[in-house]
């Protein structure tokens, strides 16, 4: 069975790479692992390792040429076996050094993400600087030569990395009086112009919220108010749409979804959460949200409830080992699921880091696929909009998907009395060749105590 | 200050060690009535007449052996082998004898004695008479090795060397005599395993021997114009060699590049690589370069020959070839 070898989705951005020089030659012995060629795209240069063992039977993409991701750039067989007529070299011609290949019909890979893994190379000092300021290698774009990373690059990945929080604008009065109040500015939405900060502004931060005026932290979400379509317009999808739709697609048709839904009051979550909220922002510089409870609660249920926790493999469920949460971070041109590995083990505030780091480095594109790729159980929220609850499909090949709605104040019966509380509606996505409708109700019913009875559930004495 | 020749530095050097100690003597290969090969000892036999400024017959092994032999019996010789290529002719008598005497008996019989040489091609003079083998002597321990590259250095060096109760290699480039520099009159000392930095710099570290330090001087002051810090170190003894100040240096610079004549393999730069990898590998931000001659022997034709030794340009190659990854 030839197995196919691509170019991999090397970030969320990078559509198309070039190879720049193959590592093994037509004919050669390789082993699943090995480097096999080197690409270069506009972030980063790499290796990219083989992922089976055999002969390179065929390149069909020669050094130089650019093409997208997710094309097929060389067959690997275990012999002689004949290979099938759609496996044709790419024809190039030669007088242009980079050429935007045609891909020819039918090579384009049934393979959404490789899970190849990529060698980076990285000069001494560059890793010593990186290894100190905790910073992920993937993500710097080198700049030396054959694309290593050199110290330089990691000294302005980390410079950007302090001026990329927005420029705050902010009248003096309103600087000082919440540094006087250790209140962050970045926390505060202004009301002047141009949303500048004023001093009433960081007044009614200072107060405690009210009731009616909740604002919960939503799903950090960047959509653009104004549409940039327009009518009878054709739009060609980018690589990163054309994988989500064939997901969407995938997921749909092979797992049969059934849905779940309760509501959960909120009150003591919010209460708990107001809490320590300043105090986690003084000493770790990270404002926990709502989603960092959500994802907390939800590891610590699936570690009730594995099967939730898992994936089809032919006629066989493979619990994953461990619980990566993955959350849904809408982009401008998409949705893209960065994973906060071992959630169940992980405390709060590590977790509010994680998230806050994932989600920024999600904006600017710079996930590994690691971090995209390694989710085992998802959670997507529109509490920042006005929709009560919504369904979600499945990400493959994930089994369950939590959905959450907005809270609002509702009127509910506690002890024969009608009170108005703080609710919020929470969905389940399953799929129900492995789960059943019991088991997802019990998850959900779970999840739901936890939530509504967070001092048992986040304080473990 | 005044300024004086290398070799006007060294006869100065001896001429006082000479005055102040007794003990003190010369022996070489027409050092005596002839002032040296390089005139580096000239005038001193006038001066101090036959019994402490002595022609030898042409035997490097008797030259050798003579002065360990004194050296034991409380004598400092000063002894010249005119070349360093000569040095293999009496290597038995210096590295198995005069390295290790006094490790083997235990410290009760000392080995205070100069072995004065010359290095270096440039003269035409061929295969036998160029060599830069200074690294070669690096492997032994009980030798202490000074590589001088100033004037200035040239005569504290030599003044610490005839103190040293140690078996001393002290090599004079011959392309160097007639270099002239500032040199304090009288006796000042220079000790071992003291590097100098040349010149500062903040992008770039060049650890240079003996004439190769003016090389990369030359290379350093033209690059400073162009916005480009290099740091010269010279590190003026090898054995015991200053890790400390070149891996400081490299440490600020995260750059290497070592120029040495030694042949290629097994140069001095490939033991100051291996410091780095071992002690600064951290630091490390570019590939470290050795700038030396090619493997081969030196040739005698002057175009080759020219070609041989490490110079400016392939300093400048070198240069920008780190600089790839600044």
């Amino acid at each position: 069975m030839p197995v196919e070898v691509v170019l991999p989705a090397l970030g969320l951005t990078v559509e198309k790479g070039i190879i720049i020089k193959w590592l093994k030659k037509e004919g050669e012995k390789v082993n699943k692992g090995e480097s096999l060629y080197e690409v270069e795209t506009d972030k980063v240069t790499t290796e990219v390792e083989s992922p089976a063992s055999g002969i390179l039977r065929k390149i069909l993409v020669p050094e130089g040429v650019e093409v997208p991701i997710l094309t097929v750039v060389a067959v690997i067989t275990d012999g002689k076996e004949e290979l099938p007529e759609k496996y044709r070299p790419m024809v190039v011609e030669k007088s242009e050094k980079k050429v935007e290949a045609e891909i020819p019909i039918g090579q384009e890979s049934s393979v959404f993400m490789t899970s190849g893994s990529t060698k980076i190379k990285v000069l001494p000092a560059a890793r010593r600087l990186a290894k100190e300021k905790g910073v992920d290698l993937k993500v710097i774009r080198g700049s030396g030569p054959g694309g290593s990373i050199l110290l330089k690059d990691v000294e302005s990945y980390l410079a950007k990395g302090i001026q990329s929080g927005p420029k705050i604008l902010t009248t003096p009065t309103a600087r000082k009086l919440a540094e006087r109040e250790g209140i962050s500015l970045s926390s505060i939405k202004g009301t002047g112009i141009s949303g500048r900060v004023m001093k009433a502004d960081v007044m009614e931060a200072m107060s405690p919220p009210k009731a009616a005026g909740l604002k919960m932290k939503p799903f950090e979400t960047k959509v653009s108010p104004v549409s940039k379509y327009r009518l009878g317009q054709i739009i060609p999808m980018n690589s990163i749409r054309k994988v989500i739709a064939k997901r969407m697609a995938q997921s749909k048709y092979t797992a049969p979804h059934i849905y779940f839904f309760n509501d959960v009051d909120m009150e003591k979550l919010l209460a708990l959460r107001e809490e320590f909220l300043t105090e986690v922002d003084q000493n770790h510089g990270i404002r926990i949200s709502m989603n960092d409870f959500f994802i907390k609660a939800t590891a610590l249920t699936l570690l009730e409830y594995p099967l939730l926790n898992s994936k089809v493999s032919g006629d066989e469920i493979h619990i994953f080992p461990e619980i990566h949460i993955g959350l849904a971070v809408a982009m401008e041109d998409g949705l893209i699921v960065p994973a906060i590995p071992k959630a169940d083990q992980l405390g709060l505030t590590e977790i509010a880091l994680h998230r806050a780091d994932l989600v920024e480095r999600a904006r600017q594109a710079k996930l590994t696929i690691e971090e995209m790729g390694r989710g085992t159980f998802t959670i997507s929220s529109l509490a920042q909009f006005d929709i009560t609850f919504f369904t979600a499909i499945l990400n493959p090949p994930q089994s369950g998907i939590l959905t959450l709605g907005k809270v609002e104040l509702k009127p509910v019966v506690k002890s024969g009395q009608v009170v108005v509380r703080r609710i919020m509606r929470q969905g389940l996505s399953v799929d129900h060749r492995i789960i059943d409708g019991t088991v997802a109700a019990a998850f959900l019913q779970s999840l739901k105590k936890k939530l509504e009875n967070p001092f048992t559930t986040f304080f473990k004495l | 200050m005044r300024e004086i020749t290398f070799r006007e530095a060294i006869v100065e050097a001896l001429d006082i060690a000479l005055g102040r100690d007794p003990r003190v003597f010369l022996l070489g290969e027409d050092i005596g009535y002839y002032g040296g090969l390089f005139q580096a000892t000239q005038g001193l036999l006038q001066k101090y007449g036959e019994d402490r400024v002595m022609d030898s017959p042409i035997s490097e092994s008797a030259i050798i052996g003579a002065g360990i032999g004194s050296a034991i019996v409380g004598m400092r010789p000063v002894v010249e082998i005119m070349n360093i290529d000569f040095m293999p002719v009496c290597m038995d008598q210096l590295v198995n004898q005069a390295a290790k005497m006094r490790y083997m008996f235990g410290g009760k019989m000392k080995i205070p004695m100069v072995i004065r040489c010359t290095c270096g091609a440039g003269r035409g003079a061929a295969a036998h008479h160029s060599q830069a083998i200074h690294a070669v002597f690096m492997h032994f321990p009980g030798l202490k090795i000074a590589i001088p590259a100033t004037p200035h250095d040239v005569k504290g060096l030599l003044l610490t060397a005839i103190e040293d109760d140690n078996p001393v290699l002290f090599v004079e480039d011959k392309m160097m005599y007639n270099m002239k520099g500032d040199v304090p009159e009288g006796y000042y000392t220079v000790p071992f395993g003291q590097g100098v930095i040349c010149h500062d710099g903040e992008d770039l570290t060049i650890v240079a021997t003996l004439r190769m330090v003016h090389k990369a001087l030359t290379v350093a002051k033209e690059m400073e114009e162009k916005g480009i810090g290099i740091e010269v170190v010279d590190p003026r003894t090898l054995c015991p060699l200053d890790k400390e100040t070149i891996i400081n240096s490299f440490k600020k610079t995260g750059k290497l590049i070592i120029v040495d004549e030694g042949n290629r393999i097994g140069n001095f730069g490939s033991e100051v690589a291996s410091i780095i990898a071992e002690e600064a590998v951290e630091y490390i931000q570019a590939p470290i370069i050795k700038v030396t001659a090619p493997h081969i022997p030196v040739p005698y034709s002057p175009v080759l020959e020219k070609y041989y030794i490490p110079d400016e340009d392939r300093i400048r190659e070198a240069v920008h070839k780190v600089l790839e990854y600044a």
